[in-house]
């Protein structure tokens, strides 16, 4: 195999939807060698997922997590990598995975305090309870956890931008924090941790906000923002999880790559 | 799988005669990229090129086909010259009180200089192109400060950073992204020479086992993160500076 990844195994959250970031990451895993195992609370998504071993799963309970774990190494005995790509404001508990966005801007001080609960639980402890609880199986061998953050833990969401939340930016900036913390408490270990911090990427989520905009609006703010002119793909923030697996980014621990378009540089 | 997006494409690589600059030529090459390489000093087949001289950079441009990536490597703590390409480092800490003027003016042509003539003479190129990906070497002397190789190669790698930055929003809207690599601790030949300048294996070993990863980087480690960049992975990172460092600095 041209890199090291075959016959590993890696458990990706958040990858049912087809048009989402974490469904590429599983690809781009799979064309590596990888066996795949797929924790997610969108079952219908699961028969698009061949070779995958798919676990319904709400990775904002960690017993839940514990056991999606447990199922993992059952069947492949081992895991190398952990992609936490669960995450964002909305369609993210089992109530409201088919719903259309809230409208309206979520700030943190005018969100309700059940959406500050569910968006932390989604996006920060759901990694916190994958990464715990597969750290022990990831220690084994080395291996290498990437989080998924966003372009919104840098610069907030600016009043009026609809689609995102003031929680999801602080959330996102907390995954930042787990990311440098476990890079140190598992590098010993062989074990690197990293993040990835996309800008606008063209998911089904997306689609889904500019389904109701006006215009240009997007969760983020505007497209006159992105230097580069065009939001991003899912294959190209999937590509980059994926390098942050592979030994070409054997010597990097503890970094967020932002992947913004030039849009905000860290 | 290979990193898509290279096969077939053209790179110059500068500073290309050791260290991580080769490294870089061999991976590119390795992805199926042809590679131009550069130095400053005749190195088996590599083109010869003072990249602080704005005739000499526009000469090897004239040479060179249209370029996809652009990879300044080329620089380092002491300034070279066309007798010694890789001269020895200081065996201690360079202090500013030590520093001529000469010095100062030297690392900075060799750093700093060197990459705004090589991007403002290929970026134009890139832009009519639609194409191209930069990728400029800053370090970790810029990121949290060193108390190793000076000011002047410290402010001259942090001004990479800045032009890294500018340049990334210059060429947004042409499909160009512009990046920059922050590496730590990479034992290159130079490096290995060097010691740690406490002249002591002991310190280096202490420190090495204080990284996150136990262990001291290779040339090789940055080639993959530059292959990465290039790659349809780094299609929507610019003005980012990556650092590879085995966990020592985390960046903002």
């Amino acid at each position: 195999m041209y890199y090291q990844t075959a016959m590993k195994t890696a458990i990706v959250t958040g990858a049912a939807k087809p048009d989402s970031i974490g469904f590429a990451v599983v690809q781009g895993l799979l064309e590596e060698g990888c066996a795949v195992v797929v924790a997610d609370l969108y079952e219908e998504g699961f028969g698009g997922l061949k070779g995958c071993l798919c676990v319904k799963t709400d990775v904002s309970d960690p017993a839940a997590a514990d056991a999606m774990v447990g199922k993992a190494v059952e069947k492949h005995g081992r895991i190398d990598f952990l992609v936490n790509a669960v995450g964002g404001s909305w369609g993210i508990t089992q109530q409201d995975l088919r719903a259309p966005p809230p409208r309206g801007f979520r700030g943190l001080i005018n969100c309700t305090l059940d959406d500050w609960r569910t968006i932390l639980d989604a996006n920060l402890d759901s990694a916190y309870y994958c990464s715990r609880a597969a750290a022990p199986y990831l220690k084994k061998q080395g291996g290498a956890i990437v989080n998924i953050s966003s372009v919104a833990a840098r610069k907030g969401i600016p009043p009026g931008a609809e689609g995102s939340s003031g929680p999801y930016a602080v959330a996102k900036a907390g995954v930042m924090a787990m990311t440098r913390q476990l890079a140190l408490e598992l590098g010993e270990f062989g074990v690197r941790v990293n993040c990835v911090a996309p800008g606008v990427v063209a998911s089904g989520r997306l689609q889904k906000v500019i389904a109701f905009s006006k215009g240009n609006q997007i969760p983020e703010g505007s497209m006159s923002q992105i230097p580069m002119g065009r939001v991003g793909t899912v294959s190209e923030i999937a590509a980059l999880v994926v390098a942050l697996c592979t030994d070409d980014t054997s010597y990097m621990t503890g970094v967020v790559i932002d992947a913004n378009g030039a849009s905000y540089a860290a | 799988m290979p990193l898509k997006g290279l096969k077939g494409k053209k790179a110059l690589v500068t500073g290309a005669a050791s260290g991580i600059g080769q490294a870089v030529a061999a991976r590119l090459r390795k992805e199926g990229v042809e590679v131009f390489a550069t130095d400053i000093h005749q190195t088996g087949d590599l083109i010869v090129c003072d990249l602080t001289d704005q005739g000499e950079v526009e000469n090897l441009s004239g040479k060179l086909p249209g370029i996809d990536f652009l990879v300044n490597v080329a620089g380092g703590p002491v300034a070279p010259s066309r007798k010694n390409t890789l001269p020895d480092m200081p065996k201690s800490s360079v202090l500013l009180e030590d520093l001529s003027e000469q010095q100062w003016s030297g690392v900075i042509a060799a750093n700093l200089t060197s990459a705004f003539l090589v991007c403002r003479e290929f970026a134009p190129k890139m832009k009519a192109r639609k194409f191209g990906r930069i990728v400029n070497f800053a370090s970790i002397a810029a990121r949290r400060g060193s108390s190793r190789v000076g000011v002047h190669y410290a402010a001259a790698k942090g001004g990479i950073i800045g032009l890294t930055k500018t340049l990334a929003l210059e060429l947004g809207s042409h499909n160009v992204t512009v990046n920059a690599i922050a590496p730590g601790y990479i034992k290159t030949e130079r490096i290995a020479r060097a010691g740690w300048g406490h002249d002591s294996l002991a310190a280096e070993k202490a420190f090495v086992e204080s990284l996150p990863l136990r262990r001291a980087g290779k040339p090789d480690d940055i080639a993959g993160v530059v292959a990465m960049l290039c790659s349809e992975a780094g299609g929507y990172v610019s003005g980012a500076t990556i650092d590879v460092n085995g966990g020592w600095y985390f960046g903002p």
